[in-house]
């Protein structure tokens, strides 16, 4: 057999698309968020926003991989992001590291009290979620309590405007934002995200075809944890001065999980697009016009809801299938 | 590209227009940027302070602007205000938005510490004085942060010392103290704390409890079986208020009740806790209640009383003082500054130290920025045939009635 009838066929035999798609696009859903936070931060110098936005992506996508993938919606997440940005402190204040560095020491904090959580895992749906959120409380009750404050600084928050580097700090933000999405690409075009699908789908099916169930989610949790427990120091060595209550803040789980289900989640696309457009909305009108903002915040979520509950990647798919002179495949 | 076009929408949707400072020409107007909460739990403590910043802005603009030494003219100023919705995470967004879009020339915190917290670093950052109005936070002031000037309030550690003294002089034995565990609250709990065991009382009650707490019915049962004549409550507002409508549903009568807010937000208090819950309250006794007839800046408290209800009728409290006061500050800075550089503004704001009295008391910093000039004294709510008025009891030098203890 010669070398060239050796060769992979140019085009997948199941999609029937050519197969250079199958690693452009997923390089371009990490490329063109990376290229536009680059550009954007030249044209425009609120890098705080810029910062923001990364991290929400990150949540985001950190959601899509726990919730997505396995269907356990954790309302807890904001644990994870205030035990990362404390951790960082933590790193900062007392071992004096940088500010990288502590920001990877926040995401170990994160999967750190990922493992601890564990147990929850045998809850299931809205106890599971429930279960979650009473923990990310719990965790802020520990952090701010004042018998803690030798080590935490309890209710007075951390001053970390020693190491406070805007440059850095939004470099790191985009970094976990492109982290994060490359995560979510190699886990849906993988076998283990097939398994992850898998057990969202049925998980006794799942397991009796041999997937260790546990295992493997428990590894998503993790990855999910760890997003947020970097996300969460990245936010506290940007802003450098907080208090307890801004990192350990419910307000962080409710955006992610609102993003994620805009964007549509089990997707690469969906969750970028949901934080980059609902946190642009959220700042463009939310801040100058309140009371705007709430009607069409509120408004865009019960019409996703009622009419696209896949979100925006839903739509686009919807829109692709549905398009004039479709070829048909059969 | 959906992506791509939303922020690029947030990157020009909130951007406004900029004034810079110029070191040759006078600009043509003097722009203040600030945040504020239209609505959250800070909404009721922020908004009176933009009013009183806001009417301090109406005034010098009717006079053709604030005086500027370094140009010596008056130039027009202007407001930048965003609604930070009480988040911090937003306020943190809209303060660099304020310094690096907008380039103000005199950047105002939000009310308190937790909206006052995301500006200190920016603000240090960019070498941007920041006039931080009530954020009274302990973490805020270093000794290398040259960029924060405390306007309105003492740190938060002092505000107790008067309190501390009148409990020792009324030899007030057994007393409770219930804090909220933030930094503004238990910065004043240790405080008071340490003085009064100084003074050789020690509490029977030291207990620290979530800033979100909204029912103080358990804890006070367990408080009432130490029978304290005294139960101080160190909170926020939401936490005063639901503290003194419990004890009121309780029945308790202690010998004496004291909360942080009443004398801050009196006709809120008056609204939602009633005349039968206040009266005999103690409180810190704002300057809104001290008489200030002679200033070296701004109006008497007479004349802002009157002018200040006036233009915002029903609105005045502490806080719309305090904001008005902001704009003292602000003004007086300008005065001095040899530039409107940001350090020729904070050598104009330390000079004010110590040779400046306003409606809000003397103005005195200390080199970390903080203020240390306005001491709180204690005030308690008498019975009145307007529910209840404030007057201050402690110290004698400030005190304008006697204090009823134990309260009838």
């Amino acid at each position: 057999m010669s070398l060239s009838a050796r060769r992979r066929p140019a085009v997948d035999e199941e999609t029937k698309r050519p197969r250079w798609r199958g690693v452009v696009s997923p390089g371009m859903a990490v490329a063109i968020p990376v290229l536009v936070f680059l550009v954007a931060v030249h044209v425009y110098s609120n890098e705080l926003l810029l910062v923001d936005m990364a991290i929400y992506i990150a949540l985001a996508q950190g959601i899509n991989i726990i919730y997505g993938f396995t269907g356990y919606l954790p309302f807890g997440y904001f644990g994870f992001f205030g035990v990362g940005a404390y951790v960082a402190g933590y790193g900062i204040v007392h071992l004096g590291l940088s500010g990288p560095l502590a920001a990877l020491l926040g995401g170990l904090g994160g999967v750190v009290v990922g493992a601890v959580m564990l147990p929850l895992f045998r809850l299931k749906g809205a106890y599971f979620a429930l279960t979650t959120l009473a923990v990310g409380e719990a965790l802020y009750a520990i952090v701010s309590n004042p018998s803690l404050t030798s080590v935490t600084n309890g209710p007075y928050g951390l001053n970390l405007a020693a190491v406070y580097s805007s440059g850095w700090s939004f470099g790191m933000a985009v970094g976990l934002a492109a982290i994060s999405i490359l995560a979510v690409v190699l886990i849906k075009n993988s076998r283990y995200g097939m398994t992850l699908r898998a057990i969202r789908d049925d998980p006794y099916s799942a397991s009796m075809a041999g997937i260790n169930v546990a295992r493997d989610r428990f590894y998503a949790w993790l990855i999910a944890a760890a997003i947020a427990g970097v996300g969460g120091a990245i936010y506290g060595w940007a802003i450098s001065v907080f208090y307890p209550q801004d990192v350990f803040d419910v307000t962080v789980s409710v955006f992610a999980i609102v993003f994620a289900l805009f964007g549509g989640i089990g997707t690469i696309w969906g969750p970028t697009l949901g934080a980059a457009v609902l946190y642009a909305v959220y700042n463009v009108v939310g801040v100058s016009n309140p009371q705007y903002f709430q009607l069409i915040y509120g408004l865009v979520i019960v019409l996703l809801v009622l009419f696209a509950p896949r979100g925006l990647a839903g739509i686009a798919r919807y829109l692709h299938e549905h398009r004039p002179f479709v070829r048909s495949s059969t | 590209m959906a992506a791509a076009a939303s922020m690029v929408l947030a990157a020009c949707g909130s951007s406004s227009s900029s004034t810079t400072s110029s070191t040759s020409s006078a600009p043509s107007d003097i722009t203040i940027g600030t945040a504020y909460s239209g609505s959250g739990s800070y909404a009721t403590s922020s908004l009176p302070e933009l009013d009183g910043l806001k009417f301090w802005i109406t005034q010098e603009n009717k006079k053709g602007g604030v005086y500027v030494g370094a140009y010596k003219k008056r130039i027009p100023v202007k407001l930048v205000a965003y609604n930070d919705l009480s988040s911090a995470s937003t306020a943190a967004t809209l303060y660099n938005q304020l310094i690096t879009q907008d380039k103000v020339n005199i950047l105002v915190a939000d009310f308190g510490s937790v909206l006052t917290a995301p500006a200190v670093s920016l603000a240090e950052a960019h070498k941007m004085v920041l006039f931080d109005q009530t954020g009274t936070g302990i973490p805020f002031f270093t000794p290398s942060n040259k960029y924060i000037v405390l306007c309105d309030l003492p740190e938060s550690d002092i505000w107790p010392d008067p309190l501390a003294q009148f409990l020792i002089a009324k030899n007030v034995k057994r007393v409770a103290i219930i804090y909220a565990t933030n930094d503004f609250d238990q910065s004043q709990a240790i405080t008071l704390k340490s003085k009064l065991e100084a003074g050789g009382i020690t509490p029977v009650v030291y207990e620290g409890v979530p800033t979100s707490t909204t029912s103080y019915t358990t804890i006070l049962q367990s408080i009432e079986a130490q029978h304290p004549d005294a139960i101080l409550e160190l909170g926020y507002q939401p936490n005063d208020t639901a503290f003194l409508q419990n004890v009121e549903s309780a029945g308790l009568h202690p010998k004496m009740t004291f909360t942080v807010f009443p004398g801050q937000l009196l006709s809120l208090f008056q609204s939602q806790v009633g005349t039968a819950g206040l009266k005999y309250t103690y409180t810190y006794g704002t300057n809104l209640y001290v008489n200030y007839p002679n200033v070296t800046e701004g109006l008497t408290t007479s004349a802002f009383k009157t002018q200040f209800a006036a233009a915002y009728p029903g609105q005045l409290n502490a806080l719309s003082l305090m904001g008005y006061n902001t704009g003292l500050v602000v003004e007086g800075a300008l005065k001095n500054a040899k530039s409107l550089s940001q350090s020729a503004i904070r050598a104009g704001a330390e000079a004010l130290s110590g040779k400046m009295t306003t409606v809000d008391g003397k103005f005195v910093l200390n080199s970390e920025g903080a203020q240390t000039g306005e001491l709180l004294p204690v005030a308690q709510l008498f019975p009145s045939s307007a529910g209840v008025t404030l007057h201050a009891v402690y110290p004698a030098s400030q005190a304008t009635a006697s204090a009823v203890y134990p309260a009838p």
